[in-house]
């Protein structure tokens, strides 16, 4: 998708050569479901991701990647093998059935997006902070404690099942990264960019300004390419 | 979860801070493995001190982050805002023992705390299914019942001293209670207790939970600034909160 392929490109190139784990798909591996709106309280808890003030950062991204398939990634060490507080960070991209910009709504993306609101994987707390692209998670010592521990790749399944009941996804590669030695401040900005950019396809199709110089989205369009070229075709259509 | 929930109400310097946390520590102590949510609605943030459990963030905290955000254009849809709102939550919540405390706190500007309380209204709700007991110590007077704050209450306890005007206070709190709220039971602690005042012989009133009378105990616990963790359990506050809290818990 080109107005999130700059900020898709830069984010692949953040990321490490080698992938930890790298799993495909399988709906089998999908973690237990647990209830909506419960708390994980800080005694449950082993250890918090993002927690103790580490980076915590999420991203969701629709991209024309042509290797795109359903799969996990994972960056650093397994849930099992963390024993406390730890950055993180957690990048989910989305290919859409529907290739075509032209066609594309602000809607679809938002909706799409809030996916990853509506996952609550048994011992797996997720909170998400959608202004700040911020995702930090309280793991379960239950979860962690049993004959056969949670891990990234029963969460990214339920993930990819989750996103893959809506009818214009294609593939979803979501990635989860525990390194340390991660460039977080940078994968921090290139969220925002990409959540402004998101906002920015409600903003420019909402708006009936055609001069550019007087447009209030004037520095994100300058910023994102194909923006602008969207929001006046938009303007044309309606004419 | 069924969640029991016990909201104070009464005249303001009645004692129903103190009430509330000795209900709070007398939970947290018969029920060890129950989870206990104490809520301080009161601006004046006393429920903090009384257990000594210092806030990093409330909830106006959150709702004036919530409203800037809004204001900007960065969060538009509901689900956002939820999301963005349960993400600040639990980084209000502070967790000791079984006991988990949030504040409510006071917003900087003066004005009415009316989106301060249907904020609270909300969150509570969202919070209650995860607690076994929820421990409200709302501000003086029936402006949080009015706005419908405390909606659906198990417990209305309502506290007054001896004087005309407490009592009247907590007439007034019922009757606007028994029409804007589900309450399963109500009743009246008599606190601050001096002379010879026949509970008895006061009417109008929901049956009375206790009396007790003053308290040098709590008043020298006050003075030292400890918490209601500190206060013999031989203490009329701590007997004459558990006298009413056991009270109302029997029947049920």
């Amino acid at each position: 998708m080109k107005i999130f392929a700059e900020v898709t490109e830069k984010m692949m190139s953040l990321l490490p050569e080698t992938a930890d784990k790298s799993v495909l798909f399988n709906d089998e591996f999908c973690a237990v479901n647990g209830e909506k709106n419960s708390i994980l309280f800080r005694s449950d808890t082993a250890y918090e991701l993002g927690g103790s003030g580490k980076p915590a950062v999420c991203s969701i991204v629709f991209t024309d990647l042509p290797s795109m398939r359903d799969e996990v990634i994972l960056y650093g060490p397994d849930l099992s093998e963390i024993t406390e507080d730890t950055p993180f960070a957690h990048i989910t991209f989305v290919q859409l059935k529907q290739k075509n910009e032209e066609e594309l709504t602000y809607e679809q993306l938002k909706n799409i997006g809030f996916t990853a609101f509506q996952i609550y994987p048994e011992g797996y707390h997720i909170r998400i902070s959608p202004v700040a692209s911020k995702e930090q998670v309280r793991v379960a010592k239950t979860a962690l404690y049993s004959d056969s521990p949670l891990s990234f790749l029963n969460v990214g399944c339920s993930l990819i099942r989750a996103f893959k009941e809506n009818d214009d996804v294609e593939f979803v590669r979501t990635v989860f990264i525990t390194k340390k030695e991660f460039d977080y401040r940078a994968l921090s900005d290139l969220a925002q960019k990409a959540k402004k950019t998101t906002d920015a396809v409600h903003s420019t199709l909402q708006l009936d300004e055609l001069d550019c110089a007087s447009c209030k989205m004037k520095p994100i369009c300058d910023e994102v390419e194909g923006l602008r070229e969207l929001h006046l075709k938009k303007e044309k259509e309606k004419i | 979860m069924c969640t029991e929930i016990f909201a104070f109400a009464g005249k303001g310097g009645v004692g129903k801070t103190s009430l509330s946390a000795a209900f709070i520590r007398i939970l947290s102590e018969y029920f060890p493995d129950k989870r206990i949510l104490a809520v301080d609605a009161d601006p004046a943030v006393g429920l903090s001190m009384a257990l000594q459990i210092q806030p990093v963030l409330t909830l106006d905290d959150i709702r004036i982050r919530i409203a800037e955000n809004i204001e900007s254009g960065q969060t538009a849809q509901a689900i956002e805002l939820l999301s963005e709102a349960e993400f600040h939550l639990l980084d209000a919540i502070v967790e000791k023992d079984n006991i988990s405390f949030l504040a409510i706190g006071r917003p900087e500007a003066a004005g009415c705390y009316c989106k301060v309380n249907a904020y609270l209204k909300q969150v509570i709700e969202m919070l209650c299914e995860n607690y076994d007991f929820v421990v409200i110590d709302g501000e003086a007077g029936i402006e949080q019942i009015n706005r419908r704050v405390m909606e659906n209450i198990t417990y209305l306890v309502l506290v007054s001293d001896a004087s005309k005007k407490g009592i009247s206070v907590i007439s007034v709190i019922e009757d606007v209670a028994n029409k804007l709220t589900s309450c399963r039971k109500s009743g009246v602690i008599f606190n601050r207790v001096r002379g010879t005042f026949n509970a008895d012989c006061v009417s109008g009133i929901p049956p009375v939970l206790s009396v007790i009378g003053e308290d040098e105990s709590q008043t020298e616990n006050d003075m030292q600034g400890e918490s209601v963790f500190s206060l013999p359990v031989e203490s009329p506050l701590y007997q004459g909160a558990k006298t009413a809290l056991f009270s109302l818990l029997e029947e049920n």
